[in-house]
């Protein structure tokens, strides 16, 4: 058994004459909560579709669990057992909150057309189980009974990430990815999602991958940082040290800055600050 | 109350646009008809929430639907009648006639709306069971009046059979199919060759000839696995790219059906199979065997009551199965995949698996129906599955409200009833009004004019009218009206839904 649930190595992908991620090694020790941070466009949505199957790197190794799952196609990765969100929200929109997460648990059924059609005793009771799970995840995420048997389009901004974190978590996921899953919320709603993140880790004892802007999150979260920038990796490492890292600073703010703010405070303030401001 | 009367007024006008129509004793029928919408749409919607209100709401709406059924058939009896060369009946049967229509409007009116009310589940068997009773009734009823509607009906159920199936691709899986009327013909030659002495025919030997009740699962089959073979090329396409697709396909399948009638294999100079018939051409293979079964004969063709009750069996155990998959891991599949392709697969749904599937469960009810059709009319023609049926089928679909069962089967009534029976009736009693008032110039120049002709003209009408008015369909089910009309509902949210998809790009969809 490997210590590492994801093992990606020389990871490269082009679309045309850009490449978007460039030569990228990269590790997610299990049981850890990790983040993938840089500037806009820095590739870190590409490299989590990689991950999926959505894209097929250009070139470049990635194992999970002990498997190569390059060329896979999402579906198989997610029955491996990768979950994700998505940067702009992607729920069933015309489902409800509850569909939306049995939805997330089609991989883990078994029911086949046979079953459902003469409702065996064994397709019944699954549905049954995979109901009370849908509702106790909904429940683990914070979205309340009265919400579950709301169409998922007509859910407050909050509570359509949250569900599309239950979403996730119904797949069974050993690894989670989460795609900017604070985008958009209130401090108060920050928080909350930061200690759902923690739970998430702890008590379900699945092991995170977060693209997140909000440093704050980030900082007080993670056990290990990596830096993207134009493709590619620039930093990586405990969050305090990538914090002071000269190169991430550069990315963030540019070159003069970082040469005139060399091992100040403020610098180191106003990457976070920038960085809230997106 | 008011309400209740209006309802009641314009179920009235189309009774009495059946009874200026068909005359005779057509106003039991439209009595009939009347009483089910007062019902349904007054009684059981009533405001008062008590059973009182409830029977009192369709009582009202089904006696003000009644007088109007008792004027207009003294008014139709008293001018077009002899008009059209009927008979006159009789001034007491007129009355009579009238006043058991305007009877049966206000009982079924009353009995909907009080059964509507009962507690809990009682109240949905309650309905149900009056409606079973409407269903069981009808066949009887238009046997003794000589209504002549039960062909038409029939094949009206046919259709609804077809949309109920296409509902699952389209409705469903949101997988836009125009082909439909392919796999109906693949269910039609399906039977006609292995459910007549055709082949056998045409190659001198006595070919087996297979039951009814078993030729309908195989040709079930057979369409399904046409399903998949027409689904597989479709996969990578979306939207407009796979109804183009489909459109060929559906037009393709009754061509290759229609030029068959020369069939065989030479391959240099050696004829592995010698040419001959296979399809019988434009004239199609007749007859087909119809069904057998002790006590019940389908073969009478003045007597088609055992085809309706057989195939209203058939439908209620579609419906049941249908909702089966609907609430099932399969049906949600379909819908997520419809919600969102690329979500979907990463939820781990295996989109490859769900589309065939789709297409093949739809296309197996247009197999068989195929084959029910084939039996029914006796024969298969290729151009009973032209690009129409297809057409046809898909306004079923969108105007009963796309997705929704109880939808599908009203729209697909409405049309097949306007189209089969309606619009050929008007054009009947047009033309024997001119026939019978030959030396009327004024009326004698009806006889060149035919609705029927008009009658794609009417479809398209009816379809852009349904676009523009109530894009959610007839009866839609709550998540399309909300869909639709989601900016009224919540502005933002409609505006959301619009955000940019850059998360993933066009690769996904290729790759
Ligand atoms: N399907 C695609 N086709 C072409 N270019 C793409 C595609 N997907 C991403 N890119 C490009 O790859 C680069 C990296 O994009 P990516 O979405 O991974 O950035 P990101 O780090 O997630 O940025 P953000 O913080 O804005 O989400 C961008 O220049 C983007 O335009
Ligand atoms: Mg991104």
């Amino acid at each position: 058994m490997a210590t590492n649930i994801l093992e990606a190595q020389g990871i490269v992908k082009q679309f045309g004459g850009l490449t978007a991620v460039n030569n990228v090694d990269f590790v997610i020790p299990k049981g850890t909560i990790c983040s993938l941070i840089g500037p806009n466009g820095a590739g870190k949505t590409t490299f989590f579709n990689m991950i999926t199957g959505l894209y097929v790197p250009t070139s470049g190794s990635m194992i999970f669990d002990d498997q190569s799952i390059v060329g896979l196609k999402p579906d198989q990765v997610t029955a491996r057992g990768v979950g994700r969100t998505f940067q702009n929200i992607r729920l069933f929109a015309n489902m409800t909150a509850l569909e939306n997460v049995l939805v997330g648990q089609h991989a883990r059924l078994k029911a086949n057309l046979l079953g459902i059609l003469l409702q065996t005793r064994a397709v019944k009771a699954e549905e049954e189980r995979a109901r009370l799970r849908a509702i106790e995840l909904l429940e683990f995420v914070g979205l309340g009974r009265q919400r579950v048997d709301e169409m998922s389009k007509n859910l407050p901004y909050g509570d359509q990430r949250r569900l599309e974190i239950a979403r996730a978590l119904a797949t069974n996921p050993k690894l989670l990815l989460l795609d900017e899953p604070t985008a958009g919320m209130n401090p108060h709603e920050t928080d909350a999602l930061t200690r759902l993140m923690r739970q998430i880790r702890d008590e379900l004892g699945i092991t995170v991958l977060l693209i997140e802007h909000d440093m704050k999150v980030v900082m007080g979260i993670s056990e290990k940082v990596t830096v993207l920038d134009h493709g590619g990796k620039i930093a990586e490492g405990l969050p305090e040290v990538v914090r002071s890292n000269e190169q991430v600073i550069e990315a963030y703010l540019g070159k003069g800055a970082a040469a005139q703010g060399k091992g100040g405070g403020g610098v180191r303030k106003a990457v976070v600050q920038s960085a809230e401001g997106r | 109350m008011s309400r209740a009367i209006n309802i009641g007024v314009w179920a009235g006008v189309f009774g009495v646009f059946i009874i200026v129509l068909f005359g005779g004793q057509s106003v039991l029928a439209a009595g009939l008809i009347c009483g089910l919408l007062a019902g349904l749409l007054a009684g059981a919607r009533t405001e008062g929430e008590t059973m009182q209100a409830g029977v009192r709401d369709g009582l009202i709406s089904g006696a003000v639907a009644g007088v109007i059924l008792i004027v207009s058939n003294i008014l139709r009896n008293t001018f077009i009648t002899t008009l059209v060369g009927q008979n006159l009946p009789s001034t007491g049967e007129v009355l009579s006639f009238g006043i058991a229509g305007a009877a049966i409007s206000m009982v079924l009116g009353a009995a909907l709306g009080a059964a509507h009310f009962l507690p809990g589940r009682r109240s949905s068997y309650a309905t149900w069971a009056i409606l079973g009773l409407v269903i069981l009734i009808y066949p009887f009823l238009d046997y003794s009046i000589q209504l002549g509607w039960l062909g038409i009906v029939i094949t009206g159920l046919i259709f609804i059979l077809l949309a109920l199936g296409l509902n699952i691709v389209v409705g469903y899986a949101g997988l836009l199919d125009l082909g439909y009327a392919a796999f109906f013909a693949i269910g039609a030659y399906t039977a006609a060759f292995l459910s007549s002495s055709y082949i056998g025919d045409q190659l001198n030997f006595a070919n087996p000839r297979v039951s009814f009740w078993l030729v309908i699962f195989i040709a079930a089959a057979m369409a399904g696995l046409f399903g998949l073979i027409l689904g597989a090329p479709t996969l990578p396409l979306r939207g407009d790219y796979l109804a183009i697709v489909t459109l060929g396909f559906g037009e393709i399948v009754p061509i290759v059906f229609r030029n068959l009638d020369t069939f065989g294999i030479t391959i240099f100079g050696h004829e592995f199979i010698k040419t001959f018939n296979l399809t019988g051409g434009e004239l199609g293979i007749s007859p087909i065997d119809p069904p057998k079964l002790p006590g019940l004969n389908f073969a009478d063709r003045s007597d088609q009551r055992p085809w309706y009750f057989l195939l209203v069996l058939i439908i209620l155990f579609s419906i049941f199965l249908i909702n089966r998959l609907r609430g099932s891991r399969l049906g949600r599949a379909w819908m997520a995949m419809r919600e969102d392709e690329l979500a979907a697969s990463s939820m781990g749904i295996n989109i490859v698996r769900t589309k065939l599937l789709a297409f093949a469960m739809g296309a197996s009810f247009s197999g068989f129906g195929g084959a029910y059709f084939g039996a029914f009319v006796g024969g298969a023609f290729p151009s009973s599955f032209d690009f129409s049926v297809s057409v046809i089928v898909l306004c079923m679909v969108i105007l009963g409200g796309l997705g929704n069962i109880p939808g599908v089967i009203v729209g697909g009534l409405i049309i097949e009833l306007s189209d089969r029976l309606f619009l050929p009736q008007i054009t009947l009693l047009l033309q024997s009004i001119a026939q019978h008032n030959a030396n009327n110039p004024s009326l004698s120049g009806l006889q060149r004019f035919d609705p029927t002709l008009y009658r794609t003209g009417l479809f398209g009408l009816v379809l852009v009218l349904m676009m523009q008015l109530r894009p959610e369909g007839l009866l839609p089910n709550a998540r399309r009206k909300l869909e639709l009309h989601a900016d009224q509902a919540s502005p933002g949210e409609a505006a959301q839904s619009q955000t940019d998809l850059y998360d993933v790009e066009t690769e996904a969809a290729s790759s």
